[in-house]
């Protein structure tokens, strides 16, 4: 969930490339210029290409298999060859964050408050040879991606929230009925029985691991060779893992029952492995045309963007949903005195971390915990300072008030193997010693940092990291999607915890249980408006840039746009012109 | 070289002895302490004479001593010369780009190497700081490989047998390790609390052990040849029909001879060792943040070397500046204790 | 000779033995010492959910909670028999030589440093050929000419070649090469030999000269120092006295034995080459067995790092062997036995 530069995750889908392309800079034949993509589509063209559309990535993909991933690259990819319950709308601009049907009639339907969901699934869905989709295929896909130990790389939400005994898993448990956390009472209707209720239940449909998977064509591990496709693409062959794969056009995909995806090329290709300086240079070259990791461009790159007008046409700089923070510890002296941490809130110089950072296109200055671009959003900046260059009086006031008008040691935590945190953290290091509190910077493979050290609270006490730097993008465009593993006093673990702060306000606290039942959406905004407002005023986080990405489209692509739902272009319905 | 070789080298004269004076010197070791320092200081003599006349090695020994110095004195260097290492200077930084404002990296008479992009700290600053932990490191991590290396060495090389067979069996292993993966590995593994130590000395004394450890070997190797040959030679068989102990022979007899071959393999090792803390922190593995080391530097180089040059020529050029000047100085002591070698 | 082979072979079985052991015990004995208990280790191999569930089937999968002896029997029983590995609905089967699963991707180690290798050997054997040569030669030449301003040239070159870190060496040739004059491509673009030799070489030429530099330094100063060696012998002045013509006696006698260490040398360094050149693929961004041992050891993902090491040191023992059996040939002093 946290933090990887790629980041975790935000959903989507919908409508390629056809979807109401408002924004601007998308009509045929005008002139696309900087940030085209965001909010418009660029040249939007609905006729096949034909062709072969090439994705690259430094790293290997996490994974193909649907059921055993976790990051936006992968789930955006991924619905080329997943079709899921539902979908994000495959449209630029906000609409992107809205739910739509892909694999199901209609939304979900709750009754009993929200503690069972009904879905029913269109007719006609065919796997790649051919089979009808049931909802056991659904079904089964849950049960193998949650609910057994060999696939571990995915989010677990549906054992959270299902309420399916001690159910093992189908490795495990060979009869498919003992799952009773979903019923499926036809081939076309599925009942998933929660525990409690949860109002925004249609987002976890959004999920791949809702992309229906046969038993019988189950390898477990090995499913990741070869998936068995319902999108417009399949799997050519069997994949090597870490040799890249091709995909080709899948004959049993029915554009009909699919108003989200489009067959634009004839082959869709991935390398993985390749250096990101050569990515850059083969998007330029037209050699390549998309990295799969939406991360952005090299130091390289960018000063190439920024500053020859003719290449900065052609790129994008979209704001991610990842909020860069530190976590001020509740539990580490003195910062277990609010007005210590208040002091750090104020003694903060945002403008020098953004910079360093990689300036206004690497992030904007962040003063809220909640992202920009979630629903509901409201600025607010209960610690502003001049410029957000920080306010050395205002902050050894603060120090004063609790107890330390001198100041303290203290050390600030960050991942060793990230450029970018460690300068955050030397940023904020130098802005404290301007106050008198002296800082020393603690790094840790990001490997263990959430598991062994920033995420252990037992480490955290005892080598007294006052102050964590982490970051966070939520698993589904809402304030719970947010809010619910970073800010829940009772989502507090021993190891791999991710609120870092251990804040443990009740009020939080209820607000989440409260937005979790409820399906009125105004009302949800509103509660996670007030958790907003809650986690700053704890001065627990300290957020100084929501991230933004600078991404370089090459020319040739069509129906090319920055997809809300992921934040980087959309992996579907792509063309490439000749 | 073959054994062969070796053996005829010893009967002739201890690799390192100077051809002439052999003669009259050794057979005085035998005698009291008094005459040896004597002998030890007309060797040294010697030596320094020829080292005296090679103006190469001693331009290299200055530049040793004037990098000692600088690292020994960095902050009263800086408070003259630069800016604090770890001050950050975003004002000379383009705010759009993240890099410097001005010519070639933002050198200025302010800023002699430039700043660093994204935080503009001073550069010149940061490589002066820089030489403290190269030097500690690699003067440490020598000291420590010429521990155990000679340890070990003469140990194998006197005793012979079993004992030799099992040290240089040990040593062939050590020279079989892909030694940076193992060190990378070693490093990654340490807690951060360790040994009493922590943060910044604790990473120091990590990279000192580490490399040291695993470079003993080239150490023992020399060593242990070095023994084999004195073993043979008439003075210590002289010792031996007096009736003189091992222990006696090993420390009166030996080690004095040996001390000019590891006072040359000692600095040959200094560079090396100076690499190995580079590469390892080139590679993510050395002291925390913000404390600044020349291979850190160039690691956080690496994307900008087309944008800031300057940024990686600066500790670059610090590093082939500091080995170059061992290397030189290796040389030149090689070459003023044994002629032979050159 | 055949006795003195399986003699040696069993000492590099041994040799592979100790390397294993060790890279085990620094990835799971140190950090046990350091504290971690295998929930602690499991963890670090959970995905981004690492639920007590999600570390309990890892911890059972990887078989952690097993006495540490077992683990490493577990591995070694992998490399000689192949090993059989739970993946869901399927029994993967790993062949002979098995050095397990990634503890990352759960993609099999083999095949991995099997992808690895062409990278690693097209970029050693280019570099090796060119320091070879030209070490070799300038080593010759400055001896033979000692004091020359060719000497003088070539040895201040080769101290400033062994002076400087090659990571360094290769950022500065990107810096000209590829940024500034766009002679050769920056860094990462491998293309396999297969696949097009010419855009294979053109690839590699930075990378090659970049390492080939750093060598051909070295043994240009071993060769001089062999040389002169050799020169001031007896048998050399013998062979001179008997009026053989020069030529005859540097290449016939001097060279011949002035190699002998080379050579020895040599075949170490190839074959920990052979290993990764860490340093050179770090800086070229080039997919070798380096960059996969140093990404291995960012993820503690020790059945990499112990294939990579494995890879390593079974090449060491390989290249000592045929040196050892080259050395009869070089040097007619040396008698196997």
């Amino acid at each position: 969930m946290t933090a990887t530069a790629a980041g975790a995750v935000v959903l989507a889908l919908g409508l390629a490339a056809c979807g109401g392309g408002g924004g601007g800079g998308g009509d045929e034949g005008a002139e696309a210029g900087f940030n085209a993509a965001v909010g418009g589509i660029v040249n939007k063209d609905d006729k096949p290409t034909g062709g072969e559309l090439k994705f690259a990535m430094s790293d290997d993909i996490e994974s193909t298999d649907p059921g055993d991933t976790y990051y936006a690259y992968n789930w955006d990819f991924t619905r080329n060859w997943a079709r899921t319950v539902l979908a994000f709308r495959n449209e630029p601009g906000a609409a992107g964050n809205e739910l739509t049907p892909d694999l199901a009639e209609g939304m979900g339907t709750p009754s009993e408050g929200g503690k069972v969901w009904t879905y029913k699934l269109k007719q006609g869905i065919k796997f790649e040879d051919g089979t009808p989709v049931t909802a056991k295929d659904v079904k089964y896909a849950i049960a193998r991606s949650n609910f057994s130990d060999e696939l571990q790389k995915g989010p677990k939400y549906f054992q959270q929230y299902l309420d399916a005994g001690d159910y093992k898993g189908p490795y495990k448990d060979k009869n498919l009925d003992n799952f009773t956390g979903i019923e499926t009472p036809d081939d076309h209707t599925l009942v998933f029985k929660l525990k409690e209720p949860f109002g925004e239940f249609d987002y976890l449909m959004t999920i791949p691991q809702t992309a229906p998977v046969p038993a019988d064509k189950d390898t477990g591990l090995e499913y990741t060779k070869h998936p068995v496709s319902t999108g417009p693409y399949e799997f050519q062959g069997d994949y090597a893992p870490g040799k890249g794969f091709t995909l080709v056009k899948n004959e049993n995909w029915d554009a009909a029952t699919d108003p989200l995806r489009k067959q634009m090329v004839d082959k869709i290709t991935f390398q993985g492995g390749q250096d990101a300086q050569d990515i850059d240079n083969r998007l330029a070259s037209g050699d390549l045309h998309i990295d799969l990791a939406g991360t952005g461009v090299q130091a390289a790159k960018k000063t190439q963007i920024l500053a020859d007008p003719s290449v900065k046409k052609q790129a994008d700089n979209p704001t991610t949903s990842f909020l860069r923070f530190f976590n001020i510890s509740t539990k580490v002296a003195p910062f277990d005195n609010k007005a210590c941490r208040e002091a750090v809130q104020l003694a903060a110089d945002k403008v020098a971390i953004q910079t360093a950072w990689g300036g206004p296109t690497g992030g904007e200055i962040a003063t809220n915990a909640m992202p920009t671009t979630l629903p509901g959003y409201k600025r607010i900046d209960p610690y502003a300072t001049p410029g957000h260059k920080g306010d050395v009086a205002k902050a050894k006031a603060k120090l004063a008030e609790c107890g330390q008008p001198n100041g303290f040691k203290t050390n600030i935590s960050t991942r060793s193997d990230r450029p970018k945190e460690v300068q955050a953290a030397t940023a904020l290091q130098q802005a404290l010693a301007k106050v008198g509190i002296q800082a020393s910077i603690k790094d840790y493979p990001s490997s263990t940092y959430t598991n062994e050290q920033a995420g252990a609270p037992s480490f955290v006490k005892k080598e007294e990291l006052g102050i964590m730097l982490y970051g966070w993008g939520p698993d589904w465009p809402t304030g719970f999607g947010f809010f619910s593993q970073i800010s829940d006093g009772r989502a507090i673990k021993p190891s791999g915890n991710s609120n870092l702060a251990e804040l443990d306000d009740p009020r939080i606290n209820d607000a989440l249980d409260k937005a979790a039942s409820s399906t009125d959406q105004a009302e949800r905004e509103k509660l996670y408006q007030q958790i907003d407002g809650w986690v700053m005023e704890s001065a627990t986080l300290l957020p100084f840039v929501n991230e933004k990405t600078l991404l370089y489209r090459p020319p040739s692509l069509t129906n090319m746009f920055i997809h809300e739902g992921y934040h980087m272009y959309n992996f579907t319905s792509i063309g490439v012109k000749p | 070289m073959t054994g062969l070789e070796q053996g005829v080298s010893a009967t002739l004269t201890a690799p390192l002895d100077v051809t002439g004076t052999a003669g009259e010197v050794t057979p005085e070791a035998t005698l009291s302490g008094a005459e040896r320092a004597i002998q030890g200081r007309s060797l040294g003599q010697i030596a320094w004479m020829r080292l005296r006349r090679d103006r190469v090695a001693i331009a290299g020994g200055i530049v040793v001593i004037l990098l000692i110095l600088m690292a020994i004195f960095a902050p009263l260097i800086v408070r003259v010369i630069g800016h604090p290492p770890n001050e950050w200077h975003q004002e000379m930084i383009d705010p759009t780009l993240s890099t410097a404002k001005g010519v070639f990296g933002g050198v200025s008479l302010d800023f002699l190497f430039g700043v660093e992009p994204l935080n503009g700290r001073d550069l010149f600053s940061r490589v002066v700081y820089g030489a403290r932990v190269s030097i500690l490191v690699g003067f440490g991590a020598t000291l420590l490989s010429v521990v155990i290396g000679t340890f070990f060495g003469v140990v194998a090389g006197f005793f012979g047998g079993w004992v030799d067979s099992v040290i240089s069996r040990v040593m062939d292993v050590f020279l079989a390790f892909p030694l940076l993966l193992f060190a990378m590995s070693l490093a990654g593994v340490i807690p951060d609390n360790a040994f009493g130590l922590t943060g910044d000395g604790l990473r120091i004394a990590i990279l000192i052990f580490v490399i040291g450890f695993f470079n003993w070997p080239y150490v023992g190797r020399i060593i242990r040849g070095q023994t084999l040959s004195l073993r043979e030679r008439e003075f210590v068989d002289a010792a031996r029909s007096l009736g003189a102990r091992n222990g006696y022979i090993l420390r009166k007899e030996l080690l004095p001879n040996l001390v000019a071959p590891i006072l040359v393999y000692a600095t040959l090792l200094i560079p090396t060792n100076i690499l190995f803390e580079a590469a390892l922190a080139f590679l993510g593995v050395g002291v925390a943040p913000p404390t600044a080391t020349w291979g850190g530097m160039l690691s956080s180089a690496v994307p900008f070397y087309s944008v800031a040059p300057n940024f990686m020529l600066a500790p670059g050029l610090a590093i082939f500046v500091t080995v170059l000047a061992f290397n030189l100085l290796g040389d030149g002591l090689r070459d003023a204790l044994d002629p032979r070698a050159r | 000779m055949i006795a003195y082979v399986i003699r040696r072979l069993f000492t590099g079985v041994v040799l592979l033995l100790v390397v294993s052991l060790a890279t085990f015990v620094i990835f799971f004995v140190v950090p046990r010492l350091a504290g971690a208990s295998p929930d602690t280790l499991a963890s670090r191999y959970v995905g981004k959910a690492p639920t007590p569930q999600a570390v309990q089937a890892v911890k059972e999968r990887l078989g952690l909670d097993d006495p540490l002896i077992v683990q490493y029997g577990r591995f070694v029983k992998g490399i000689v028999a192949g090993n059989e590995y739970k993946a869901g609905n399927d029994v993967v089967l790993c062949n002979t030589p098995c050095f397990g699963y990634s503890f990352r991707n759960s993609v099999e180690v083999w095949p991995q440093l099997m992808d690895r290798l062409p990278v690693t050997a097209s970029l050693a054997a280019g570099a090796a050929l060119l320091w070879l040569l030209a070490g070799v030669s300038i080593g010759v030449v400055s001896a033979l000419r000692r004091g020359s301003f060719f000497d003088r040239l070539g040895m201040t070159t080769a101290l400033a070649g062994v002076s400087l870190p090659v990571f360094f060496t290769g950022l500065v040739s990107l810096a000209l090469f590829s940024y500034y004059w766009e002679i050769f491509p920056a860094g990462g673009s491998y293309t396999p030999i297969t696949e097009n030799p010419g855009l294979w070489a053109y690839s590699l030429v930075l990378p090659w000269c970049t390492l080939a530099f750093l060598y051909a330094a070295m043994y240009a100063r071993l060769t001089r120092a062999g040389m002169l060696d050799t020169m001031n012998e007896d048998y050399i002045r013998t062979a001179r006295a008997k009026g053989l013509r020069e030529g005859a006696v540097v290449t016939r006698h001097g060279l011949r034995a002035a190699l002998t260490p080379i050579v020895t040398i040599f075949g170490l360094d190839l074959g920990l080459m052979l290993g990764g050149a860490v340093l050179t693929e770090s800086t070229f961004g080039l997919p070798g067995m380096g960059k996969l041992a140093v990404d291995a050891i960012r993820g503690s993902d020790l059945p990499i790092v112990l294939g990579v090491t494995m890879f390593t040191a079974f090449f060491v023992v390989i290249a000592n062997i045929i040196v050892d059996l080259l050395y009869a040939v070089i040097d007619p002093r040396v008698r196997l036995g």
